[in-house]
C-alpha cells in the first residue's frame, strides 16, 4: 500500500510528538535530523478495520473478530459469532430424553462427558432417582480423565498459537493414552456418551484398570515435562505476564467462570461449592491465580490438571462395586438376561426403546464444572418424553463476551494469545 | 420489594420468583446490591414459550438465573410477557454479562429487551426471517429418503426444482 | 539379450505369443530396460505431474467442529499426516491445494466455506470429513446445511461422527489415487 501525499500536495512537513520520536534513534546512525530532507509525517489518525476470521488458524474454532485498528494497537474489537449454530436446543425438543445425550456430547466436544453428566443430572434430579455410587465415581473418573484431556489440548494449542510447537506434539501424544481409555469404555474416541440418564452407558472392561492407573502414575511427570518447556520460558513469560487482565469485578459481571474466573483470584468451583455425584467424597485442591493476566489462567489450567489426577487416584483406590445403573426399570434398560425370564422386563424394554421414559412436570438448573467454566443445563419438562426446553448456559459463550474487555487496547498479537487464554470452544458458544 | 413479587415457586430445592416486568430492573439492582443477597453474578436469560397458555396466561416466560457466589446460593426470575407485546427492559446496565444473553434471546425467541443498545441476531445470519426456538417455528432440514420420497436419494442436482423441504 | 527382432520395422519382438501379429501393445520395453539399468526412470510427463501433485497435497485449514480436533489428531504425533504429504496446513487458502471440510457447516458458515474455495488456486480437491459434512449428520434441522456438496464439489467423502484418523488417512490415499488417475488439468485439451 503506497503512503500518498494529502490532497493539494505535499506542503510543509509536520513536526510532532510522533515524527520527533524517530530523531533519536537517527540521530545514532548519523543522520543529521535537523537539515535532513526527510521528515516523519503523520497523515491520518483513523483507525483501521480488520476483519480475523472465521478462517483462521488461531481463533479455535470459527470464530470472527472485527477489530478496530490504530496501527498494531486494537481500539475495539467485536465479536461475530453464529458461525457453528447448531440448533441444539431446538433439537432437543424433538427427540427423547435418552437421544439426546448423543446430542449432547457434540456441544462442547473437547470435554464431551461433562455435557453428558450435565443434562443427565437435571433429568435425574426431575425423575427424582438416585444413581448407584459406583456410577457416581465412574462418572468423577471419566470426566476428570476428560478433563486433562481438554486441559492437555488447550496447552497444546495455545501454545501453538504463540509460536511453540514442540507442546502441541507432546500434549496430544498423551491425549491419545486418554482416548484410548475412551474407546476401551465406549468405543469411541471422542463423543463416547457414556454418562446416560440413570447411570452409564455400561461396566467398564478389565483393561480399565490398567490403564487408568497407568495414567494416574505417569502423567504427573509428564505435566512436568509441559511445565519445563514454557513455564519459565521468557519469551512466554514476556508475552503472556500482565496480558488480558480480568479483574474480580469484571470477571462476575462478566458472568465468567472456569479459570477465567479463578485466574483473577475468586475462589469458587462448583465441584466444591455445590457438590455434585460424589465429588464431596474426595479431596482436592482449587488452585486460584492472582493477577488475573493469561500467564495467571495458564498456571491455574496446569495445576487443575494435577489435581484432577489426584482426584482420579482417589476414585479408583475407594471404587465401589455394584451396579452402574439406577435399578428403576422405568428409566434405565433391563439387563438383557432378564429380558428373557420376565415378562415385565420385556414390556420395560420394549416402551423404553420405542417410546422413551417420562419425565413428571417441573423445571431445574443443573451447573457442572466444565473445564471451560460453569455448564448449566435449565430443563423444563411438561410430562412427556422430550424435553419441553433444555437451555444450555454455556461457559464460552459468556467467557468469550469479557473478550472485548480483555483486549483493549493491546497488540493484535496479543489478541491471539487472550483468546487462547480463555479457552473457548465454539460448539459451546454457538451451540 | 413485595409489590414486585407475583408469586414463589419452589421444587427440587429451588426457589423461583415470578416478577413484574415493571419492577424487574429495580429487583434486579436490589438482588446484586444488597449485601444479604449479594446475586451479582448472571447466568442466563432465556425464555420458555408456551403457545397454548394464551390467552389466559402470557405466552412467555423470560426467565433470568443469578448466582450468589458469597452465599453460594443461586436465583432464578420469571417475567411473563404476551405474545403480542414481548417486552422487557433490558438488564445489560445492571449485569454486563447479560449483554450477548439478550441478544440470543432476541434471536432465537424474538424478545424485545427495551434499551439495548444494540439488539441485533448474534447466531443466526442478520437476514434470517423467524425466530427458531419458538414452537411455531418449523425445524425443517431434509426428510431421509425411504420408498415412498425416492426423489430425495436422488443427487441434488438431479432433484426437482420444486421440491418441499430444500432448504436455500 | 535373447529377443527376436522384427524383419520388417527393426524393433524387437516383445509379444511373440498369443498375440503375436496383432496390435502391438505399449509395454516396459528394451529401451526403458536399458535406462533403468543406467539408472534413469522413464514415464511419461503427466505421471509426474500428478505424483508430485498428489505426494505432497498441501491442506487448507478448514476444521470447523469436532471432526477439526480428529484432523488435528491425524496431524499429531500418533498418527503422523505429514508421512502423506501433507505436511503443512497452510492457514492462506491461496498457498493450498486439499480443502479438508472437517465439522459441521452452519447456513451463516456456507457463503465463507464457498469464498474460500473459490479463492484456492487450481487444482485443487475437497474431502468431506465426517457425517455433518457429507450429508448433515444428525442435525437435520435449520441450521445446518445438510451435506457439504450442496456449496462445493467434492472428491471424497468419509463418514463418521467424528472418523477415526485412520479414516482420514485412508481418505487421503483414496484421492491421491484418484489424483493419479487423472489427467493434469492443464494439459487437458
Amino acid at each position: 500500500m503506497a503512503v500518498m501525499p494529502p490532497p493539494g500536495g505535499p506542503g510543509l512537513p509536520t513536526r510532532n510528538a510522533e515524527s520527533d520520536a524517530f530523531d533519536s534513534g537517527r540521530n545514532l546512525l548519523g543522520v543529521d535530523t535537523a537539515n535532513d530532507a526527510i521528515d516523519l509525517v503523520q497523515l491520518d489518525d483513523d483507525t483501521m478495520e480488520l476483519n480475523m476470521g472465521p478462517q483462521h488458524p488461531s481463533t479455535h474454532g470459527v470464530l470472527r473478530l472485527v477489530l478496530q485498528l490504530d496501527g498494531e494497537v486494537v481500539r475495539e474489537c467485536r465479536p461475530d459469532i453464529g458461525f457453528l449454530h447448531t440448533g441444539f436446543e431446538k433439537s432437543f425438543e424433538s427427540h427423547t430424553w435418552q437421544q439426546c445425550i448423543p446430542f449432547t456430547d457434540r456441544m462442547d466436544y473437547l470435554a464431551p462427558l461433562f455435557n453428558n453428566l450435565g443434562f443427565s443430572l437435571a433429568a435425574e434430579r426431575l425423575l427424582g432417582i438416585e444413581v448407584p455410587m459406583r456410577a457416581q465415581y465412574l462418572r468423577v473418573i471419566m470426566c476428570e480423565l476428560t478433563r486433562v484431556a481438554s486441559h492437555f489440548l488447550w496447552y497444546g494449542t495455545s501454545a501453538l498459537d504463540l509460536g511453540a510447537t514442540t507442546p502441541f506434539v507432546y500434549a496430544w501424544r498423551e491425549r491419545e493414552k486418554l482416548l484410548d481409555i475412551n474407546e476401551v469404555v465406549s468405543g469411541v474416541r471422542m463423543h463416547t456418551s457414556f454418562i446416560r440418564v440413570g447411570g452409564l452407558l455400561a461396566d467398564v472392561p478389565d483393561e480399565f484398570y490398567a490403564l487408568v492407573n497407568e495414567v494416574v502414575r505417569t502423567f504427573p511427570r509428564f505435566i512436568d515435562e509441559y511445565e519445563l518447556l514454557i513455564t519459565k520460558n521468557p519469551i512466554f513469560m514476556e508475552r503472556t505476564r500482565g496480558l488480558g487482565v480480568l479483574t474480580p469485578d469484571d470477571a462476575i459481571a462478566y458472568g465468567a467462570t472456569g479459570p477465567t474466573l479463578r485466574g483473577s483470584g475468586i475462589p469458587y468451583d462448583l465441584r466444591k461449592a455445590q457438590p455434585y455425584s460424589a465429588y464431596d467424597h474426595f479431596d482436592f485442591d482449587v488452585p486460584i491465580g492472582s493477577h488475573g493476566d493469561v500467564y495467571d489462567r495458564y498456571l491455574v489450567r496446569m495445576r487443575e490438571a494435577r489435581e484432577s489426577l489426584r482426584i482420579i487416584g482417589q476414585a479408583m483406590a475407594n471404587l465401589p462395586g455394584g451396579p452402574v445403573n439406577t435399578s428403576d426399570r422405568k428409566v434405565a434398560l433391563p439387563p438383557r438376561n432378564e429380558i428373557n425370564t420376565s415378562m415385565e422386563s420385556l414390556i420395560h424394554h420394549f416402551k423404553l426403546v420405542t417410546e422413551g421414559f417420562t419425565v413428571p412436570r417441573g423445571q431445574v438448573y443443573q451447573a457442572v464444572e466444565s473445564p471451560r467454566g460453569e455448564l448449566g443445563f435449565y430443563i423444563v419438562s411438561d410430562g412427556g418424553n422430550r424435553p419441553y426446553r433444555c437451555k444450555v448456559r454455556a461457559p464460552s459463550f459468556s467467557n468469550l463476551s469479557a473478550l472485548p474487555h480483555m483486549v483493549h487496547d493491546e497488540l493484535i498479537a496479543d489478541v491471539v494469545a487472550v483468546i487462547g487464554s480463555i479457552d473457548i470452544t465454539l460448539g459451546d458458544v454457538d451451540r | 420489594m413485595p409489590e414486585a413479587v407475583i408469586r414463589v415457586h419452589e421444587e427440587f430445592g429451588e426457589v423461583t420468583v415470578y416478577l413484574q416486568a415493571g419492577h424487574l430492573v429495580r429487583a434486579m439492582k436490589l438482588l446484586r446490591d444488597d449485601s444479604a443477597a449479594q446475586y451479582n453474578q448472571p447466568l442466563f436469560v432465556t425464555a420458555v414459550d408456551w403457545p397454548d397458555r394464551e390467552p389466559a396466561e402470557p405466552r412467555f416466560d423470560i426467565v433470568y438465573q443469578l448466582r450468589s457466589m458469597q452465599h453460594n446460593d443461586q436465583c432464578r426470575m420469571i417475567v411473563q410477557v404476551p405474545e403480542d407485546a414481548p417486552r422487557v427492559p433490558t438488564l445489560e446496565r445492571v449485569f454486563a454479562g447479560m449483554d450477548w444473553h439478550e441478544r440470543e434471546a432476541f434471536d432465537l425467541l424474538g424478545i424485545e429487551f427495551v434499551g439495548h443498545h444494540d439488539l441485533h441476531r448474534i447466531l443466526l445470519p442478520e437476514d434470517w426471517v423467524g425466530h427458531p426456538l419458538r414452537k411455531d417455528y418449523v425445524s425443517f432440514g431434509e426428510p431421509v429418503a425411504f420408498t415412498h420420497n425416492l426423489e430425495w436419494a436422488l443427487p441434488a442436482a438431479e432433484r426437482p426444482r420444486d421440491m418441499p423441504g430444500t432448504t436455500r | 539379450m535373447g529377443l527376436s527382432v522384427d524383419a520388417a520395422t527393426g524393433l524387437p519382438i516383445l509379444n511373440a505369443g498369443a498375440d503375436a501379429g496383432a496390435i502391438p501393445l505399449p509395454r516396459v520395453g528394451d529401451l526403458e530396460r536399458t535406462a533403468a539399468k543406467a539408472g534413469a526412470i522413464t514415464t511419461s510427463i503427466e505421471k509426474v505431474i500428478q505424483w508430485g501433485r498428489y505426494s505432497s497435497l498441501w491442506p487448507a485449514l478448514f476444521g470447523l467442529a469436532c471432526c477439526a480436533i480428529e484432523m488435528m489428531a491425524t496431524g499429531a504425533a500418533r498418527y503422523d499426516m505429514s508421512r502423506f504429504g501433507c505436511e503443512v496446513f497452510r492457514a492462506s487458502p491461496r498457498q493450498a491445494d486439499l480443502m479438508i471440510v472437517a465439522g459441521r457447516v452452519s447456513q451463516k458458515m456456507g457463503p465463507v466455506l464457498r469464498q474460500i474455495y473459490d479463492q484456492m488456486p487450481e487444482p485443487k480437491w475437497v474431502i468431506s470429513m465426517g457425517a455433518c459434512a457429507s450429508s448433515g449428520g444428525m442435525f437435520n434441522n435449520y441450521a445446518i446445511i445438510q451435506g457439504v456438496d450442496k456449496v462445493v464439489p467434492v472428491d471424497v467423502y468419509i463418514p463418521g461422527c467424528p472418523p477415526r484418523p485412520e479414516g482420514l488417512l485412508d481418505a487421503v490415499l483414496k484421492l491421491q489415487t484418484k489424483i493419479a488417475a487423472e489427467r493434469p488439468s492443464s494439459l487437458r485439451g
